[in-house]
């Protein structure tokens, strides 16, 4: 009996003395998630989260999965520099043979950083109307992150077709698996926010740099509405596009000492000081696998790029390029030497570097001259006349030094355009896309899969290398559903034929 | 605070008196000497001589001699050894005293240390096992989990790698956890740890306990559930003082079994001259004539070394009436087997009690170490972050790594044949990877017996450590694809990173021990709270001009980040033993646990046991008899918990997410998780029942135990949908079910003269997950899968069917996408006429987890050899060795297997059936886990072999015992596993059974002797 007494008045001492607070350890390094949410100065920071993986989409990093992959070199542009010393990187080669599946890294990278992107989204879009500041900022950030949702969906509605639509952020594990949404349910979100988000952003004018204005939103929405072939609905919205105008200078546009310029919409922000971690390494990339790098200007000697060699413009693109266009010289360079002779890369992003491999490019998304070119096709198939006028105020602007086309019917500007998108938008991540949603993709692909079959050292695979795949048939127009989403999630189908 | 150093005084103050009495009695005495041996014959060292009435003590030494002073004829001695009964002889005239010590038939009245206490042997309801430590000191290896291979029933102890210092993993009855640790608890002296065991030297330690079910463990409540590893150190006994130096030094070997068997230089020039005309390319000039080239370089050769180990140890004890001390210290220097890498360790641990009266009792344990590594990175695959082993074995054997003129090249140029590198015998040596670690583990007690039978014990403690790391990566080092660059600055990288840690424990219990009639309690009450805090800082430095200066000094770009991580713990214990004529065994436990890393709506949790034993041959119906001399059934149920996820895993933050926008890095802010405030500990049920049973006077033990183990709530860092914008949740979820059978056996075969000993332990550990998620969907690990309904963590990949040998076999067979004859194939699993790499013809290929473990250790002696045996093996379990996949490479970018010489040529020359073409999609063979990699990981390891000698008839004053040991650790491995290590990544719960290539584990050739004074 003493002894529990003696016990009990011990542990009563000890317990009630400090238990709730001496078992309640909060984390010192990070903010809680109770705490955050309030301020502007937090949905600023939010907003600012919420661009971050975009730069992981466009790439970052060597032999990245950036959008090139499926966006460029699943086309008929670019392909690769067969890495004989290297297989390690062979499934980024998949995607441009066809013969991809859902374990790629590239489809994972696209996937998933879209849906943080949304999630990041649906938090701000959860608590900003709460929050207790002024109107037009948060109308900024509202629209900013309402234009970066329809950003992502509509970037996850082209490659993979249905997918889960999540609108607001899960509170509950239970909450955490959902099923695809159709198509046009996806779609019908994008238009629903991008509009919204078009409405509720200020001009180019008066928005600080680098962050999305209004005419993101509308290029977004026009887009949108090409794709769906909603030619009025992307006339209308295109027309508001305003504030912007084509450069003078073709190679300027992608000058990183230019950034964010009059003619740019919207592009992937990137910074090459070595403390913000923050750079881009494109050009690494596209560059010929290379013992030293130094040998192209603006490069420092060493650091072999063996991990190069991609996203490389293909004997078809260099044919499109009208004798003439000084586009041509702005965006492909040749290189002679360490076994090459005039292999073909993409100057559009080579500016050199500090610090090797790291360098200061910003990637384009939208810029007014494919504002332009969408006006030309939403004019052209509503059998508008303007459309000639739209398709030359690229085609032959002064930077181009190309004559203007004479009038032409429909379907012959319908051709036109779609040329004109193929050589202004090269490298842009945009002909992928565009064979898919003009119905091209099988016949354009499957036509060059025979010329590489048949000549694969004219597509850069070294002698006695064949090249296997590219045999495209209608499950490539999408791509796989990561296997990661697949396995743990039992309500996703994957799509068909993989 | 003033009493505390009023005893430091008085303790000062009574050595000294001691220590004058002493020797002013040693003035007019009488010295007695002699021989203390057992029935058979065999002499007793270690048997405690006392002069009764006094403090005056010796105990005999190793061949059982002993010599004492005592101050007159009358005086009678009093010699006592565990086991032995206890006799008293008056000395007389006599000055020579040879005894012949009887058995004592309560010889099981060993006393095992439990938690909070101790308990005699043959009372104890729980499924418990001591080792001690003596029976393990001549193994020469650093650590002590490595001596313990081989000696537990129900404990798998394996060694994963054999970086110096580290590696060693220990599963209690093969627990295993999704992403909770599974480490058992380290308690030494009392003192819960926060880290592992290996920075304590094996010579401070006396016994070590391992308890295994619910009733021996619940009272360490919710860290219990991995088992509890109980540690004692070296205390003073009863006796004169001793002082005693054991040394040890030998020589580390790498073993021929388990080297890579790569191409040599004629074979690989083969090899790349073959696959160029096979693909129909020229044959580059340097593989055109193979038969110019001999052997080449051997790149494992090249990295790899003879290594020397040597150990020194230093105990000194000594006790008196009053105040006793024991204090080792020790020094191990290991050098590793790879290149520049190495442990050293100096550790003291100086463990103090003094008797302050009949009624309390202090105690002071203090253990400052020191250890210092350099750490080459070692394992893995090669491309990540460039690992040597394997790297090197990848490079082209044609390359040389000295030149002719002794002049080191800095890479391996891509002309030999394999991808720019650099050369591994430099890069291992010049790129620095160290660390330093400072260490103290000190605890204080205070024993109160305000009353009879009753003890009060108040112990507070501190587990102190501060590691410092510093690493550099000069322009000259690199990796394949990324040759060293002298010239290239912007190469160099390096850091600094410090961590300061610190737990603390506080810790009041209350036991109360009474007998009353046949009725005998042993109460326990008290409460207990411990809290760690760590802070830790990181720098890392680019911007060098170059590789002179190494330290963060010459940076001119410098990033850091710092990290604090506090957890608290707070506990109230109790238990009670009651039993009845030492017949019926009666024990319940419980602990109640709070805890800061849980959510705030389960912060605290229960942990009770009840247990209960019956010694049938305490009961009057088995008669006295000669066969069966002890049988106890037993069995205890309880829960238990695991609380070892890491901090703060319950609070969603908000963590930095910045971007830059037009070349202004601005901050931004994510959230990155979501909250779970039911965040609770993964709870596991246990039942457990044995048998203990001896024969034939104790000459055969046999002790037999099955447990059946629920662990519900696992937490689990869960994988979720992406789609909701995050990766894993954290959260409790799943069961998963363990269920086993051990069995240890001693025997004593032959006893007199030739002695012979047999230690045998097998155990059966199986598993199976129950639940997992909400929807149960399975866990993917790299090559594994973890389903419902079967064991966890299978190797899961396609199952490899050869070759498409023949066009005919082509045209029949399923296809992958780029198959062609002579290409890989594989089963297509779902029938679908397709084969693809993902879920639809991925299946289970086996387990990972062995059929069952076992160990046997013989002990022999003959006069003054005596000779030990450990072996420890392993049945049943299979191993994908990743390392295949580049060995294997038929694209002719690396170093391969000899055994790619016999790959498909063409339908006439098909090779032995394993290896496709080299020309054509060579992909899917390469990247596609599969069956192909994997092998049977059955082992049996010859852990140790002694064979010592020791010189009898030594009577110097300053040498009462020497013994010499020579030594073979890691003697031999008998496996058909070809990789390096048959133990590698074992104990990886879910994600076991995968060797992505270690650092080797040597074979340790010693000399060693035992001296004492």
């Amino acid at each position: 009996m003493k002894i529990k007494i003696f016990s009990t008045l011990i542990a009563a001492l000890i317990l009630s003395s400090c238990s709730e607070d001496f078992l309640t350890q909060y984390p010192e390094t990070v903010v809680s998630a109770e705490t955050f949410y309030k301020t502007e100065a937090d949905f600023r920071q939010a907003v600012i989260g919420a661009y971050v993986p975009l730069r992981n989409i466009y790439g970052t990093g060597l032999a990245d999965y950036g959008a090139w992959a499926m966006g460029e070199m699943r086309s008929d542009n670019t392909a690769f520099i067969y890495n004989a010393a290297n297989r390690g990187y062979a499934d980024r080669e998949y995607i441009d043979q066809f013969i991809d599946d859902s374990n790629g890294g590239g489809v994972s990278n696209k996937y998933q950083n879209d849906y943080i992107i949304i999630g990041r989204v649906n938090q701000i879009l959860k608590t900003i109307d709460a929050a207790d500041f002024d109107q037009p900022q948060k109308d900024n950030y509202k629209g900013q992150a309402l234009f970066l949702r329809a950003f992502a969906y509509f970037d996850l509605v082209q490659y993979f077709g249905d997918v889960p639509l999540v609108l607001t952020p899960p509170t509950t594990y239970d909450e955490t698996t959902v099923g695809q949404s159709p198509k046009a349910q996806i779609y019908e979100q994008i238009l629903l926010d991008a509009a919204q988000a078009a409405t509720l952003l200020p001009n180019k004018a008066s928005q600080e740099a680098g962050f999305v204005a209004n005419g993101a939103a509308y290029t977004l929405l026009g887009n949108a509405n090409i794709v769906l072939q909603r030619w009025a609905d992307a006339e209308a919205a295109l027309l508001n596009v305003q504030g912007y105008s084509l450069l003078a200078d073709y190679a300027a546009i992608y000058d990183p000492n230019n950034k964010n310029h009059a003619e740019s919409i919207f592009e992937i922000q990137y910074y090459d000081l070595p403390t913000a971690n923050s750079a881009s390494n494109f050009a690494y990339n596209f560059l010929p696998i290379l013992q030293n790098p130094g040998v192209i200007p603006g490069f420092p000697d060493g650091n072999t790029n063996a991990y190069a060699g991609w996203n490389t413009p293909t004997p078809d693109l260099l044919a499109a390029y009208e004798a003439g266009d000084l586009r041509k010289a702005a965006s492909v360079g040749f290189y002679t030497g360490e076994g090459y002779v005039d292999i073909p890369y993409i100057k559009k992003y080579v500016h050199g570097s500090e610090i090797a491999p790291n360098t200061n490019d910003d990637w384009p998304v939208y810029r007014y001259a494919e504002v332009l070119l969408f006006l030309a096709e939403a004019a052209n198939e509503q059998g508008k006349p303007e459309a000639l006028t739209y398709l030359n105020m690229v085609h032959a602007n002064p930077r181009t030094g190309l004559a203007p086309i004479a009038a032409a019917g429909q379907a012959e500007l319908r051709d036109l355009i779609q040329q004109e998108r193929r050589i202004e938008l090269a490298f842009e991540n945009k002909r992928w896309l565009d064979l898919v949603r003009t119905d091209k993709a099988l016949q354009v692909m499957n036509a060059q899969g025979e010329n590489i079959r048949n000549n694969p050292q004219a597509y850069y695979y070294p002698a006695g290398i064949t090249p296997p795949g590219y045999a495209v048939t209608a499950k490539h127009l999408l791509f796989p559903i990561p296997q990661r989403e697949i396995r743990i999630n039992p309500l996703l189908v994957q799509n068909t034929g993989y | 605070m003033m009493k505390i150093l009023l005893i430091k005084y008085e303790h000062l103050l009574l050595t000294l008196v001691c220590f004058f009495t002493l020797t002013v009695a040693s003035a007019q005495s009488v010295t007695v000497a002699g021989k203390i041996s057992d029935a058979a014959g065999e002499s007793l060292p270690g048997v405690n001589i006392l002069v009764k009435g006094t403090t005056t003590g010796t105990a005999t030494d190793m061949d059982g001699n002993y010599s004492i002073t005592v101050p007159d004829a009358q005086a009678t001695l009093v010699f006592t050894s565990i086991g032995f009964k206890t006799q008293e002889v008056v000395v007389g005239n006599q000055t020579t005293i040879n005894l012949v010590m009887a058995d004592d038939a309560k010889a099981l009245d060993e006393v095992v240390i439990v938690a909070y206490g101790t308990q005699n042997k043959r009372n104890v309801t729980g499924a418990v096992q001591t080792v001690n430590a003596g029976e393990l000191k001549d193994q020469p290896v650093g650590q002590i989990t490595q001596k313990l291979q081989g000696k537990l029933a129900g404990v798998q102890i394996t060694q994963n790698t054999g970086i110096p210092g580290q590696g060693m993993t220990v599963r209690v009855r093969g627990s295993a956890s999704i992403s909770a640790g599974s480490d058992p608890l380290y308690v030494v002296d009392g003192f819960p740890l926060q880290g592992s065991i290996s920075n304590i030297n094996p010579d401070e330690i006396e016994t070590i306990t391992i308890l295994k079910d619910a009733s021996s463990t619940s009272l360490y409540g919710s860290r219990a559930a991995n088992g509890v590893v109980l540690i004692t150190t070296k205390r003073a006994k009863a006796g004169a003082s001793r002082f005693s130096f054991n040394y040890f030094t030998g020589i580390q070997v790498i073993p021929e079994k388990g080297r890579p068997d790569m191409m040599n230089a004629r074979e690989f020039a083969q090899f790349k001259k073959e696959v160029a005309i096979e693909r129909g390319q020229t044959v580059p000039d340097v593989f055109a004539n193979p038969e110019q080239y001999g052997e080449g370089t051997d790149w494992f050769d090249a990295v790899t070394r003879d290594a020397i180990i040597k150990n020194y140890s230093l105990t000194y004890s000594a006790s008196g009436e009053k105040f006793s001390t024991s204090v080792v210290a020790g020094y191990l220097k290991n050098e590793g087997v790879l290149l520049n890498s190495s442990y050293d360790r100096i550790s003291v641990r100086i463990n103090t009690d003094y008797k302050l009266n009949d009624k309390i009792k202090i105690g002071f344990n203090v253990a400052p170490t020191y250890s210092s590594s350099k750490t080459p990175q070692s394992d893995g695959i090669w491309y990540n972050s460039p690992s040597i082993v394997q790297s090197a074995m990848l490079s082209s054997p044609l390359a040389p790594y000295i030149n002719a003129d002794g002049s080191i090249p800095l890479n391996i140029s891509s002309e030999y044949g394999t991808p720019d590198a650099p050369n591994w015998y430099n890069q291992v040596k010049i790129v620095k990877n160290t660390s330093k670690n400072v260490g103290l583990l000190s605890n204080g007690f205070v024993e109160i017996k305000p009353i009879k039978d009753l003890t009060f014990k108040s112990m507070i403690g501190v587990d102190l450590g501060n590691t410092v790391s510093d690493y550099f990566y000069p322009s000259t080092a690199g990796s394949i694809f990324n040759p060293p660059n002298a010239n290239d600055p912007s190469r160099i990288s390096a850091s600094h990173s410090n961590q300061y840690a610190y737990s603390w424990l506080f810790e009041n219990t209350l036991t109360y021990a009474k007998s009353i009639g046949d009725h005998n309690f042993d109460i326990l009450g008290g409460y207990t709270t411990q809290a760690a805090h760590s802070e830790s800082g990181s720098l890392s430095g680019r911007g060098f001009p170059d590789d002179r200066v190494q330290t963060l000094n010459a940076a001119t770009i410098i990033t850091g980040s710092t990290d604090v991580q506090d957890w608290s713990l707070a506990s109230l214990v109790a238990r009670v033993n009651y039993n009845y004529k030492d017949k019926y065994l009666f024990s319940a436990s419980i602990r109640r646990d709070g805890s800061s890393r849980f959510g705030s709506d389960n912060k605290w949790g229960n942990f009770p046991s009840v247990s209960a034993g019956w010694v049938i041959t305490e009961e009057s119906f088995i008669p006295e008899n000669n066969v069966l001399s002890f049988l106890k059934l037993r069995t205890s149920l309880g829960t238990t918990g695991n609380n070892n996820i890491g901090n703060y895993l319950q609070y969603a933050n908000v963590v930095p997410t910045n971007n830059p926008f037009n070349n202004q890095l601005l901050n931004g802010s994510s959230i990155a998780g979501l909250n779970n405030t039911e965040l609770g500990w993964e709870t596991s049920e246990l039942f457990d029942a044995g048998i203990d049973a001896n024969f034939f006077n104790d000459r055969i033990k046999l002790s037999y135990g099955y447990y059946k183990k629920t662990t519900d709530n696992l937490l689990y860092s869960v994988d979720i949908p992406i789609a909701s914008g995050f990766f894993n949740y954290t959260t409790n979820i799943g069961k998963i079910e363990f269920w086993g059978h051990e069995f240890q056996l001693t025997t004593i075969n032959l006893n007199g003269d030739f002695k012979w000993s047999t230690d045998f332990n097998i155990s059966f550990n199986r598993n199976k997950a129950l639940e997992l998620g909400t929807a149960n969907s399975a866990i993917y690990g790299d090559m594994t899968i973890t389903q419902v309904g079967q064991p966890l963590g299978q190797l899961y990949g396609l199952v490899w069917d050869g070759i498409y040998e023949t066009q005919a076999e082509f045209d029949a067979s399923p296809k992958h996408q780029g198959a062609e004859v002579g290409s890989v194939k594989y089963k297509d699993i779902n029938g679908d006429g397709e084969i693809t790499n993902d879920t639809k013809d991925q299946t289970v290929l086996g387990n990972t987890a062995p059929k069952y473990n076992y160990g046997f250790t013989n002990t022999v002696s003959y006069k003054n050899f005596d000779l030990s045996v450990v072996c420890q093996g392993a049945y049943g379990n299979k191993i994908i060795n990743t390392a295949d996949r580049f060995t294997g490479n038929l694209d002719g970018s690396f170093n391969v297997q000899k055994d790619l010489a016999n790959r498909w040529k063409s339908e006439e020359d098909p090779g032995n059936g394993k290896w496709g073409k080299a020309s054509g999609n060579t992909g899917p063979e390469r990247d596609w886990a599969s069956s192909k990699w994997m092998y049977d990981g059955s082992y049996l390891t010859i852990k140790n072999i002694t064979l010592g000698y020791s010189f009898s008839s030594i009577n110097v004053d300053y040498l009462k015992g020497l013994r010499i040991y020579a030594s073979v650790q890691q003697a031999a491995v008998f496996t058909k596993y070809p990789g390096g290590n048959p133990e590698v990544s074992a104990g990886a719960g879910l994600f076991s059974g995968v060797d992505n290539t270690t650092y080797p584990v040597p074979r340790t050739w010693t000399f060693g002797l035992n001296y004492n004074f």
